[in-house]
């Protein structure tokens, strides 16, 4: 019972430390790009459907004409620590690979101070005929490409439409600090596009709502009839932020209680075995054990005792990293095993040391005497 | 009342067969007074939890009160000792964490009896150990002759035919040991059978018949 | 015979504070955060302010458009049009309200920005759910045919945009994204986590920006269909079911080369649980896991127990004994001691639920979730009163199953 008690305590704490280490070691890499003092503009044509592409042409130089502004890019509705995926695979030389596409224009490395690994942003004047420019991230490179440098490569979409690497950039984890770091591309907005209508502005620093309802009011007036909201970047990042941390939160409270509970169960349970053994205390310290030679005694067996159940848990835990659960590095799963262990024999060995400690503390005769 | 047959009882252990009990042939009486004697580990105590069914025997036959009991279930036998046998241990056994009036009921409990039932019972066992004014008290508030007049209350309060004593003046001094002597006299002499292990023998000479044993054989 | 067991139980407690603590420690933890969850899962499907009606609402979400191998999916909120032709026309339903899902808009007084939640709804809207009017009144079907500008908003809203100086505000305008409304009504604000229901302020669906006039299946709208009586939701859900199984398979392709068309009027719950869970497998994933982390929850706690209350047998070894040598059956003590664990079992739950009322007024008061209403109602009561006998008797038996194969008299030597 007690190997089953402290096996399951493993498991939780195994599911409990991947799910921390996975988190953690997102958030210790950057998210590659500036979020502060930016503005995600989001505008809905609605029932307007006439020239919508010219209008929305027309808002953008709007924008861009304040001096409050210091720039403006258009982008898919997948905006920074937004709630929208677009998922989309590429295939070069047979490796097939899943990333995040993003739709934006020349302007979106400034706007967003991203740092070019290779190569640079991508302009109006690198779209010829099919070949479309795109940005790919350190991670695209890396996947897709394997060894190759990718600036300049082509990659085949269909008969119509080819994509052309112009630059990497570092990271771009634009689900925020959890996400972890995710292959991405970035796509030359069509001129004629109507869909992407969201605008991240970079305004300069001390501007206030003052401003911002002053913008809403006036590209209402431009564009009587569309939905027009306006965001800061951090405060979607907080709500994002929240999103993984109240659960991560609830779970390590819980488990806390867990093995708080857990542990206090053990040491009621050591040191009720250890005080029934008494006699044998007694009789080793007659013999001449000493205090430390009866504690260590009593450690190693609650260490073997919990050998067992970790290599219990170990049969189950290690299938994680093995099967690819979640499609999470297994270096996360390993890291969490580890930790797990380590507190595990923490626990156990903080748990037995008082009993231990205490009964070899006792006078040989007294032990002997309770018989 | 008791009657053995044949009855042997082998402890094993992974290396070692004792034998407690061979061949034991008794037969008690109805209104019986019974003592068992014998040096220490010669098999008293194991041969009075055989006749009280705390205890199968190896090889042999029991009959209480006419009836075989080997092939009875664990339910048939608690009910077979709830109704015809009563306990008295050599120390005491009284559940500490209740009080006297509630250590005497024990028995009625495994009855179809009434609460109100129970307590006249329980109320009248005490009187007859002159215990009638310690009901509310807890075992550890009496002494030692006061511990083992509860736990005869408890053996006679749901009035069974048969109360088996396991040296219940064993922890006593003789002042108290012969009360208590005294007491089971007037229990037999009310017409209860009973047996009694002992290594007094002044004791033994007050029961009806003695049977001694050495080494797990009867002598006597 | 019970009351006899209740005082051992009690003595027993009181025998060794250090074990009792573990015990109830355990105990109450274990059932504090149960009863939190239970409140919580209370909150999030019970029926509750605004949707007082829950009991009786069927909810029409999502449509799912997919090809029969599955393979490509594409699913959403319903268009304004979909929902009138197949949901509206129930004859079956008291009344269909149908919404637009929740949208977001800003809007701007003396230099400071105010987030709002926006909702297009029609009148039925205010019957289906059961919205308190602190001020004026719904907008009705007169105001949606002549696409008026009007609104109703919440108290937090109020507090927030106008000053009041204690006057109503029924009358005043509000403008947002350059539109004027009139405010027509003041209601009590709901929890956002009343996810089809909770916004900052209401419009007509008539008014500008709705979309209602979107043409397609899929657009942004969701639908409430409300029962005359709990009996008659499975009617209503079969007629609504033939409605969609009467949709032409050209209206299904919907442009696209999707084959089935999936959509369903179902409870809240369920109706949850589908928007992450398509399929019944899925489903029934979503059961195991959610049952095991349960089962892993209760468990450890109950295996905790367990151990130390087989630890401590032999303490109870003489009692044992001697209830077995007056004739006690195994049954009558594997009872006493099931018996016995409920009873702290059920002291812990008086701590849990003193626990649970702190935890839940706390959780109330933060503002983690406005308006937050989570209480220890009676379903939540009684769940934790079954959650604590259940405990009781997971925890209780194994020992008690040992403790009652003691023989008697190893048990007498002990």
């Amino acid at each position: 019972m007690l190997i089953i008690e402290i096996w399951a305590s493993f498991m939780v704490l195994f599911g409990v430390l991947s799910l921390i280490v996975y988190n953690v070691r997102n958030y210790l890499q950057p998210v590659g790009f500036e979020y502060e003092h930016v503005w995600n503009l989001d505008l809905a044509s609605n029932q307007d459907t006439l020239e919508v592409a010219a209008k929305l042409e027309r808002a953008l130089q709007r924008v861009k004409a304040y001096p409050e502004v210091e720039s403006v890019s258009r982008m898919s509705s997948n905006t920074p620590f937004s709630a929208n995926q677009m998922g989309n695979s590429v295939t070069y030389n047979k490796v097939e690979v899943g990333a995040d596409f993003y739709s934006t224009d020349g302007e979106l490395s400034k706007t967003l101070d991203m740092k070019m690994l290779k190569g640079r942003w991508y302009q109006e004047s690198d779209r010829v005929s099919k070949f479309v420019p795109i940005v790919i991230n350190k991670a695209m490179e890396d996947k897709l490409f394997l060894d190759e440098a990718a600036i300049g490569k082509v990659i085949k979409v269909d008969d119509k439409k080819s994509f052309k690497v112009v630059g990497v950039v570092d990271k771009f984890k634009s689900r925020g600090e959890f996400m972890s770091d995710e292959p991405a591309v970035f796509e030359l907005l069509a001129k004629d596009d109507v869909w992407n209508a969201n605008m991240l502005i970079k305004t300069k620093p001390g501007t206030d709502a003052n401003f911002e309802a002053k913008l809403v009011k006036e590209i209402a007036v431009m564009l009587p009839g569309w939905g027009i909201e306006v965001s800061y970047l951090t405060e979607s990042r907080k709500n994002r932020q929240n999103l993984t941390l109240v659960p991560v939160l609830i779970f390590l409270i819980v488990s806390g209680f867990l093995l708080t509970n857990v542990a206090l169960g053990l040491f009621g349970i050591l040191n009720l075995n250890i005080s029934k053994r008494k006699n044998e205390i007694g009789l080793r310290r007659a013999m001449g054990a000493t205090e430390s030679r009866v504690t260590t005694q009593f450690l190693g067996e609650i260490w073997v005792l919990a050998s067992f159940s970790l290599l219990l848990g170990l049969i189950f835990a290690v299938q994680f990293p093995m099967m690819n659960v979640f499609d999470l590095d297994s270096e996360v799963y390993i890291i969490a095993i580890f930790a797990g262990i380590v507190v595990i024999y923490l626990i156990v060995t903080l748990c037995a040391w008082f009993p231990s400690k205490q009964a070899a503390r006792i006078h040989p005769a007294v032990a002997l005497h309770e018989e | 009342m008791i009657r053995l047959e044949n009855v042997e009882k082998v402890y094993r252990t992974s290396s070692i067969e004792t034998l407690a009990l061979n061949n034991i042939n008794l037969n008690v009486k109805k209104g019986e007074f019974v003592s068992i004697m014998g040096p220490s580990g010669c098999g008293k105590s194991t041969l009075l939890n055989i006749m009280g069914l705390l205890d199968a025997p190896s090889k042999g036959y029991i009959e209480i009160d006419g009836s075989r009991v080997e092939q009875y279930t664990d339910k048939n036998l608690a009910h077979l000792r709830n109704q015809k046998l009563g306990f008295i241990f050599q120390s005491f056994h009284l559940i500490n964490d209740l009080s006297v009036i509630d250590n005497v009921e024990i028995p009625l409990l495994y009855r179809n009896s009434s609460a109100k039932e129970r307590k006249e019972l329980a109320q009248e066992a005490l009187e007859k150990v002159g215990l009638s004014n310690r009901m509310k008290h807890f075992p550890k508030q009496l002494s030692g002759g006061q511990k083992q007049r509860v736990a005869i209350a408890r053996a006679i309060v749901g009035k069974p035919e048969i109360i088996l004593a396991d040296e219940p003046t064993g922890n006593l001094d003789s002042v108290m040991g012969n009360e208590i002597l005294n007491i089971l006299q007037k229990l037999n002499e009310g017409g209860a059978t009973i047996v009694m292990v002992t290594h007094d023998d002044a004791m033994a000479k007050k029961t009806h018949r003695l049977i001694r044993l050495f080494d797990g054989t009867q002598v006597v | 015979m019970f009351s006899n067991y209740i005082k051992i139980a009690w003595k027993v407690l009181l025998r060794h504070p250090f074990y009792t603590f573990i015990t109830l420690f355990g105990i109450s933890l274990t059932l504090t955060v149960l009863m939190v969850l239970t409140s919580f899962l209370d909150h999030l499907f019970g029926a509750h302010y605004p949707e007082n009606k829950r009991n009786r609402s069927l909810y029409v979400g999502t449509v799912v458009q997919t090809d029969s191998s599955g393979t490509t999916t594409s699913s959403g909120p319903a268009s304004f049009g979909f929902l009138v032709k197949h949901a509206k026309s129930l004859k079956s339903a008291e009344k269909v309200t149908i919404f637009s899902n929740f949208s977001f808009s800003n809007t701007y007084v003396d230099g400071k920005k105010i987030k709002l939640n926006t909702k297009y709804t029609d009148s039925e809207f205010w019957y289906v759910t059961g919205f308190e009017f602190l001020e004026g009144k719904p907008y009705n079907d007169t105001h949606i045919q002549n696409g008026d500008h009007v609104a109703v908003i919440t108290d937090a809203l109020r507090d927030q945009y106008f000053d009041t100086n204690g006057e109503t505000v029924v009358g005043r305008n509000i403008e947002i994204e350059n539109v004027i409304y009139k405010v027509i009504g003041v209601v009590k604000g709901s929890p956002p986590t009343r996810l089809y229901t909770y916004s900052d302020i209401y419009f007509p669906y008539t008014a500008p920006k709705s979309n209602y006039e979107n043409k397609g299946m899929r657009g942004r709208f969701v639908a409430i269909v409300l029962a005359k009586d709990q009996s008659d939701m499975p009617a209503v859900q079969s007629e609504f079911d033939s409605n969609i199984a009467r949709i032409p398979n050209k209206e299904i392709q919907d442009g696209q080369r999707y084959t089935v068309l999936i959509v369903k009027a179902d409870k809240y719950f369920d109706h949850f649980v589908s928007t992450f869970a398509r399929s019944n497998s899925q489903k029934v994933m979503f059961y195991t896991v959610a049952s095991l982390i349960l089962l892993m929850f209760m468990g450890l706690p109950a295996i905790n127990l367990v151990n130390v209350n087989v630890s401590r047998i032999l303490e109870r070894a003489s009692e044992i004994g001697v209830r077995k040598a007056f004739g006690a059956p195994s049954k009558a003590l594997l009872w006493q001691f099931i018996i016995e664990n409920i009873f702290i079992t059920f002291i812990g739950g008086v701590f849990a639920i003193i626990l649970s009322s702190i935890v839940i007024s706390f959780i109330n008061s933060s503002g983690w979730i406005a308006y937050a209403d989570l209480t220890i109602n009676v379903p939540v009561f009684a769940i934790s009163i079954a959650v604590c006998l259940l405990f009781g008797f997971l925890s209780g038996v194994l020992p008690a199953f040992r403790m009652s194969k003691l023989k008697i008299v190893d048990a007498l030597k002990g």
